[in-house]
């Protein structure tokens, strides 16, 4: 199986003030398409600013980064926003949906973006609402569902184009027992069925268990990245 | 794609998503049209009145004399239309025109001497170009070029102490040199502006040339475009018409060298009415200074709405951009909610204008200040009417620049990389 992301001498500097901030610090890192990983560590080690390179919201201050084939590093904004639109879901930790459109309005917006024909595009939508358990509410506005709820249309949305690949910063930090236990058994549902490739920012022991592969990062430096025996089995 | 329909819902949306401050901005962009429209329209009234009542009394849109009559309006600096010139007169181009003799002269009373224009006319050719023949306050107009009666304006009758059906001596000087004088019969009596008023009495073409022993020799012939007409061809017609008649025939002035010069000057009626044209260009120049005044002010409200707007939602394009949109959709994005924006206060200042204005149907009575509007020389009632074009050059400008104010906070927010937009804001 090929990789779908992968990272060489991956460095990221930011400048606070006169003060360089290293917050990566040389990643080396392959996933294999329809993997399930989980992207660990203490605060400030660099789970977020990784996936923030990886999904093409940041550019690398040194190293290269493939993701399906693509090395970001070389496209333009708008190519990098494309790449994003067809290739990469993203889920936030903050449920970051578009407030004036509902549930369905909000998945349709980015299939609409793809140039999706109008039935398909409500039918997907439909769909992917309610493979996230959400039939029945496609019609309501983020401030009428509750943070689960947004939660599955943030997952539904970043479905909704069938990419290759799903990112999920925190999914579940701001969510209930329940609810971040449902959300998890759903992306590793979707993760089973679909193929989708799964990498996750998080320190939810609850989304651990379902990962097939644990990457640990401290200060900006991978200390360890263990398969589980199901990713053995898979 | 169709970028803008996919857009232009959520555009919408986002904009009664803080409906205070929509409200606010809006308000901002139709008092601005408002007051835009509003002293467009007004100032336009005055002109068109102004206008009015410098053209529709003798001028014309044109007028074609003798090249040394506006210097000395003396009854030497006399002429003859030559053939081509009637032609052109006498063509599609022109609406109408009339012939006219016009020195200065002496009219008497029994108790009273003022200076006076003498203007002989043509009845039939005078009810077309000028309003006065139409304009009489007592008595009747003259019947024909031989009426050897008077008409004289109000204002006059009154300061000479006179009245109608007395008889006033008109005397002036003919054209051997000698005084010529003659008693004439008061007709009629015609109302306009006082300047007007005590400054011209008609009596019949054939009279007056008669008195003047001018033969058929006439001081001036105004005309008016046809409509779809430009003033300017025809006047350049007219010209080249002159020139012909010059070098055929000597219908110029008086001991005057045919071909010397053009013998006759034809200028359009801003060469004659300097006070009108001045009006209308400072109209003109006044509603631009306006309309850049009032687009300021509405610049820096609908920029500061917008760059509160842009700014409150830099996470909101920063996630949109993560999501797949191009920085150029969110400019559109920002741009289509303005277009729409100013577009709603655009039209709203249209119909506040056109509600200010249904009133005024019957026009502006300005009769309590009459001294005044005929000092300046205007109508006592004005017209204020709101054309279509009026309103939507003003409002075309004011939604195109309204759109190009919010292109820089647009900018802004697209330049903003995602992870900065989603995390920092």
């Amino acid at each position: 199986m090929g990789n779908i992301i992968s990272c060489r001498g991956v460095e990221k500097i930011y400048r606070q003030g006169t003060v360089d901030v290293s917050a990566l610090r040389g990643i080396d890192l392959d996933i294999d398409a329809s993997d399930f990983a989980t992207l660990s560590g203490p605060s400030g080690s660099g789970k977020t600013t990784l996936l923030s390179l990886i999904g093409g919201l940041d550019r690398p201050s040194k190293g290269e980064i493939t993701v399906a084939g693509e090395n970001i590093a070389r496209l333009s904004k708008d190519a990098l926003a494309d790449l994003r639109l067809h290739k990469i879901g993203f889920v936030f930790q903050s449920y970051s949906l578009v407030p004036v459109l509902s549930a369905i309005e909000n998945v349709e917006f980015i299939l609409r973006l793809l140039e999706m024909p109008s039935a398909a595009r409500h039918a997907r939508a439909r769909e992917v609402l309610s493979e996230v358990g959400l039939a029945g509410l496609e019609n309501r506005r983020p401030s009428k569902l509750s943070g689960g709820q947004q939660q599955r249309v943030a997952v539904a949305r970043a479905l909704g184009p069938r990419p290759a690949l799903v990112l999920a910063d925190e999914p579940t930090a701001n969510l209930d027992s329940k609810n971040a236990e449902d959300l998890i058994q759903l992306m590793a549902k979707l993760n089973e069925t679909s193929g989708i490739t799964f990498l996750i920012a998080t320190h939810d022991p609850r989304v651990m268990v379902h990962a097939r592969r644990h990457i640990e990062l401290i200060d900006g430096r991978i200390v360890s990245d263990d398969r589980t025996q199901a990713s053995a089995a898979a | 794609m169709n970028r803008v329909a996919l857009l232009l819902p959520l555009a919408w949306r986002n904009l009664w998503r803080n409906p205070r401050r929509t409200v606010i901005t809006l308000a901002v962009v139709a008092v601005g049209m408002w007051s835009i429209l509003i002293f467009d329209v007004l100032f336009a009234a005055v002109e068109t009145s102004s206008r009015d009542q410098a053209l529709r009394v003798m001028t014309g849109e044109g007028q074609i004399h003798a090249s040394r009559y506006m210097d000395d309006p003396n009854v030497a600096y006399s002429f003859v239309p030559g053939t081509a010139m009637l032609a052109v007169l006498n063509s599609p181009q022109v609406s109408s025109w009339a012939a006219r003799v016009r020195v200065p002269a002496i009219l008497q009373s029994e108790y009273e001497t003022r200076p006076v224009t003498l203007a002989g006319a043509s009845p039939e050719q005078e009810r077309k170009i000028s309003v006065l023949p139409s304009s009489l306050a007592a008595g009747r107009y003259l019947a024909g070029d031989d009426d050897s009666g008077i008409v004289i304006g109000r204002d006059l009758l009154k300061r000479l102490k006179t009245r109608l059906g007395k008889r006033v001596v008109l005397m002036t000087q003919a054209s051997d040199g000698h005084l010529a004088q003659s008693g004439f019969v008061i007709i009629g009596v015609y109302g306009s502006t006082t300047p007007v008023e005590d400054e011209f009495v008609f009596t019949g073409r054939h009279a007056a040339q008669e008195l003047l022993g001018m033969g058929n020799r006439i001081s001036e012939i105004s005309f008016d475009a046809n409509a779809g007409t430009r003033l300017d061809t025809l006047v350049a017609a007219l010209r080249t018409a002159a020139l012909a008649n010059d070098a055929h025939q000597d219908n110029t002035t008086h001991g005057q060298p045919s071909g010397a010069h053009p013998s006759l000057v034809i200028e359009p009626w801003t060469q004659f009415s300097p006070i009108a044209a001045a009006i209308e260009n400072v109209s003109s120049t006044y509603t631009a200074v306006w309309l850049a005044v009032m687009f300021v002010l509405m610049a820096i409200g609908i920029v500061n709405t917008q760059l509160m707007a842009v700014f409150e939602r830099t996470r909101e394009f920063g996630l949109l951009m993560a999501l797949g949109m191009r920085p150029g959709t969110v400019i559109l994005q920002v741009a289509i909610e303005s277009a729409l924006l100013v577009a709603i206060g655009v039209v709203l200042g249209v119909a506040a204008t056109a509600s200010t204005l249904a009133p005024f149907g019957d026009g502006i009575d300005l009769n309590f200040v009459a001294s005044g509007v005929d000092r300046y020389g205007l109508g006592r009632i004005l017209y204020p009417k709101l054309d279509p074009s009026t309103a939507v050059v003003p409002g075309m400008i004011v939604w195109a620049l309204g759109i190009a104010a919010t292109l820089w906070p647009a900018r802004r927010a697209a330049r903003t990389a995602p992870v900065i937009a989603m995390t920092q804001f």
